[in-house]
Formats: C-alpha cells, structure tokens, sequence
C-alpha cells in the first residue's frame, strides 16, 4: 500500500480534521464523524442530511454548505456510519421545520439510517423523511430498480433538494423535489485501476494491465464485463447507450451530464469523454444544461469515470442554476 | 408487579458478563457463514449497554439500551438488536414499570420492527426466526419465572428446528446448502443472552 498517511486507523479523523480547518467558513465538527454547516442549522429550513462510508470525497461531508446540505454522518472508509452518528447530523441539522435524509441505497448505511430517524422521533420530536439515490443502472435490472446502488447521482439530488430547501419549502415538497431528482437520475461507472482501503491494506480488486471493466461500482463490486481497455469514444458511447436504454430521451429533453472521476482519472480524460458524450446527446436533439465534469464522486485513488444523466423539469433546471457554496462545488 | 428500569440495568449486566464469555464462540460460528465478528459485536454492544446509567422512565430506559447498541455496533445485527429495543421503548415510553404479560405482546412488536428493518422473513433460518419462537412463548404469561422457563425451551427448540434448514437471509444465503447442520449465529447469540438472562 502506497499512501500518504499516518496511522491507517486515523485517516477518516485527520482527513476531516484537515478538511474542516482548510475551510472553517464552510464546515464544522460539533461531534466527532458529523460536519455541519460553520454555521449550524438555518431557523425554518427543512434540514438536509446524507451519509456513508469515508472514501468518496467530495461525497458525502464535502456537500455540506449553503444551497446543498446541512450536515453529513461519515464512516469509516467504505463502512456505514453509526446510527448514533446519524442521528447527532440531523439533530444538527434540524432547523424546526424536519430533516430530510437523502443518500445512497446501501443496506448498512438504510439500517442505521431508519433507526436514527426513529430515535430522533423518539428522543426530539424530530419529524424526517427518506430518499434514497438508486441510480447505478448496472447493480439490478429495471424491474428491480429499488435494489440499485447510489452512486454519483447524489450529487443532483443534493444540488436541486438542497436549493428546493433553501427556498423555505417544507418537508413535503422538499421531500417531492428530491425523490423527483432521485427518480431522473441514472449512472453508470468503469474502472482501469483499483484504489485500497487503508485499513485492508490491499486493492479493492484486480484487473490487467490492459484490462478495463464496465459497469463496476464505487466500491469495486463486479460490472458487466471485464475485457481489454477500449478507446474513449467507444467507452463513452457504450455508456451513453445502457444509461439511454434504462431511461430513455426525447428530442427537446432537457438534460444535465456528470463526467466524474472516481479519483485517480485526470480532467483531460474526462473531457475526452464529455466531448463525445456531448456529440451523442446533441445528435439526439438533447439539451445539455449545467454539465459537470470533474472529481464528484470518488473512490480514493481508484481510476476511471462514472457518468450521469439527470432528466431535468423547468423546476429542476431553475433549482440546478440556483446559488450553493461548499468547498467542491460553487455556482452564482 | 412488573417490571423496572432497575430490572432492565439488572438484566443487562448479565446478559453483558455472559456475553463476554462467549465471544470467542460467536466469532467462531460467524466464521462459518460471515465474516467472523458476531461476537465482537454483540459483546461490544451489551457491554456499552451494561455501563449506561438508565433512566427510571422504561421507554427512556430501553432507548438507552438500543443507542448504546448504535454507537458500538453499526453492524446489521447490532442495528437489528437496537431496532428490537427500540421497539420496546416505543411500547413502554412514559412509564415506570410494565407488566411481566406485556413481554409477549413487546416481543411481536420487536419482531415485527426487525423484520421491517432487516427486510428479513420468517423461515429464513435468522434472529428474526428466534424473536417470533420467544414472543409465542412468553404470550400469555404475567410472573417472571414461568416465562424465563417458556423463552428458555423455546429458544432450544427453535435452534433445533432450523439447524438443518439452509439459511435464506443476509450474507448467510449465500452459503445455501453448506449451511444445513450448521447453527444461525444470530439465533445462536440470541440463546446465549437467554442463558446470560438465567444466570446460567
């Protein structure tokens, strides 16, 4: 294992240490594994939490901020965080209007999850809803879409629920707007290389030197097919396909593309992707609206690009385009 | 008479010592058809619950007992054991004591609220299998004694009923057939905190 580190136990708690006195305008720590907002939750606002294993950044605490989300339970790398913890987020982001949960379908993350909202029900009379990000199209087939994994496409639903809340929306509609991004979003990831958990100590999994496999997710689970690397085009029009063939477009569909890198995959790989996939969707008479192209959604050092597509509503467009601010991601 | 929140401190102390005692054999049988660390969590889990003072409210009382099982054991059987609790809390929030027959009805709700959480079945070889063996037993019973010895022979004869049925729920499934001989762990954790309940 080749990282820089101290103490492989420690990294989750020095990397949110440093994250959060790199930007004290942005975060803060009130208990240990929650980032909340530097300046805690907003009076009236419907609070947004997420959470999930370590391991992903910006995903999940570098979300928090104005526009986006209002504190994030972390894990250990790749592990679920504690109910306990989640529960302490949305306490913290609890404004007196509700909380809404709103992160990646992972049966440890759901468990802990549902239990924190029952126990802030309990304890504090903290009314919550969930939704839960199902948009890796590879991990189930269709008919079994509420067993897919949540992948890049978080970033959507934070993005447009988080500009819904900020417009002093309640519960409901906060709740409505994000189920509707949840459902408008598909993905769909590749790898070349794999990254290691610093508490394993090896790689996630093995591919050749030449190889590349389609369809894997952010934790290294199995994809489609694992064959020797292609070239961009071909990669990214395979890509396009499988994410057009589960949720297929229109000509004058309105739609916003993530090219992200799962860590190690440079910007201009991204953009050789953006730029065919862009040609693609263009010949299809879609429009592209806010595309995003760049580290979103990662898996440490693991190499290779997911893409999404978010099937976007006049009222999503607006809230996309609407002002947000954290440390990854700024827009007005 | 009922029961209290002194009664539940009480219980988990033992069911905290016992558990010590068998981690190593939890380990060893999780071994067989996961990774290996039941355990560590349910030992770590009873042990964080044993050393909270509770409060004289029993629905306050069990929530303490379901987070302290939150904050250590974020594994799915621990969030299984704190969603059980859970459900006890809700049943007896706001009140000092509750009655030796409201065992059973506290363990349907438990089962019921584990099987929600788990999104587990009954018949598929799992906790959830034990739970609903232990709430018919105790239902109907209102002094202690009886239903410690009513949970007692349910929770054999429901390990020996399902040791030769192949495990149908979580990363159990996956071993299918080589799992018929072999104990659930989670029901097997579950027998051993009956024992740690009976001093045994």
């Amino acid at each position: 294992m080749k990282k820089i580190l101290n103490n492989p136990a420690d990294y989750v708690d020095e990397m949110l240490d440093g994250m959060i006195a790199a930007h004290p305008d942005i975060y803060a720590q009130p208990s240990p594994r929650v980032v909340s907002r530097a300046g805690g939750a907003t009076q009236g606002k419907v609070g947004i939490v997420t959470g999930g294993g370590s391991g992903h950044l910006p995903i999940f605490t570098g979300y928090v901020g104005k526009g986006l989300l209002d504190a994030a339970a972390i894990g250990d790398v790749f592990a679920s965080p504690s109910a306990e913890q989640m529960a302490e987020s949305m306490r913290q982001a609890h404004g007196g209007a509700g909380v809404l949960r709103l992160y990646g379908n992972y049966g440890g993350d759901v468990m802990n999850f549902d239990m924190a909202g029952e126990t802030v029900e309990l304890e504090d009379d903290i009314a919550s809803t969930t939704v839960l990000l199902a948009d890796d199209v590879v991990s189930a087939p269709p008919e079994e879409a509420e067993k897919r994994r949540g992948v890049a496409g978080m970033v959507y639903a934070f993005k447009i629920a988080g500009a819904k809340a900020e417009e002093m929306a309640d519960l409901e509609t906060v709740t409505a707007v994000a189920q509707k991004t949840a459902d408008a979003c598909r993905s769909i990831g590749m790898a070349l290389t794999p990254c290691t958990v610093p508490q394993a100590g090896k790689p996630t999994f093995e591919l050749g030197e030449n190889e590349m496999e389609m369809g894997m997710g952010i934790h290294g689970e199995p994809g489609i097919w694992r064959d020797a690397l292609k070239q961009a085009d071909a990669i990214t029009d395979e890509m396009i396909e499988r994410l057009t063939a589960d949720m297929p477009l229109a000509s004058g569909d309105h739609v916003s593309i993530l090219v992200n890198s799962l860590g190690a995959t440079p910007p201009e790989e991204l953009y050789i992707m953006y730029r065919r996939a862009k040609a693609r969707l263009e010949g299809a008479g879609v429009s592209i609206v806010s595309p995003l192209v760049g580290r979103y959604a990662t898996s440490m050092e693991m190499t290779g690009a997911t893409v999404t597509l978010c099937k976007l509503d006049d009222e999503m467009e607006a809230l996309l385009k609407a002002p947000c601010h954290c440390a990854y991601w700024t827009v007005g | 008479m009922g029961f209290a929140s002194s009664d539940l401190a009480a219980a988990a102390e033992r069911v905290a010592r016992k558990a010590e005692t068998v981690a190593d054999e939890l380990n060893v049988q999780d071994g067989k058809l996961g990774d290996g660390d039941l355990g560590i969590t349910v030992s770590k889990g009873w042990r964080e619950a044993a050393s909270v003072d509770l409060p004289d409210d029993l629905g306050r009382a069990f929530l303490e007992l379901s987070k302290a099982f939150q904050r250590v054991s974020p594994s799915s059987y621990g969030t299984l054991v704190a969603t059980g609790l859970m459900a006890a809390a809700k049943a007896t929030k706001g009140r000092k004591e509750a009655g030796w027959d409201e065992i059973g009805p506290i363990l349907v709700q438990a089962r019921d609220a584990m099987m929600a959480r788990g999104k587990g079945e009954l018949g598929q070889k799992s906790v959830l299998d034990m739970v609903d063996a232990l709430a018919a037993a105790a239902d109907g019973l209102d002094t202690p004694a009886p239903l410690l010895k009513a949970i007692d022979t349910a929770a054999t004869e429901c390990l020996d009923a399902f040791r030769d049925k192949p495990n149908g729920l979580g990363r159990a499934r996956m071993f299918g057939e080589k799992s018929i001989g072999l104990d659930d762990p989670g029901m097997l954790a579950a027998r051993r905190m009956i024992d740690g309940l009976l001093d045994r």
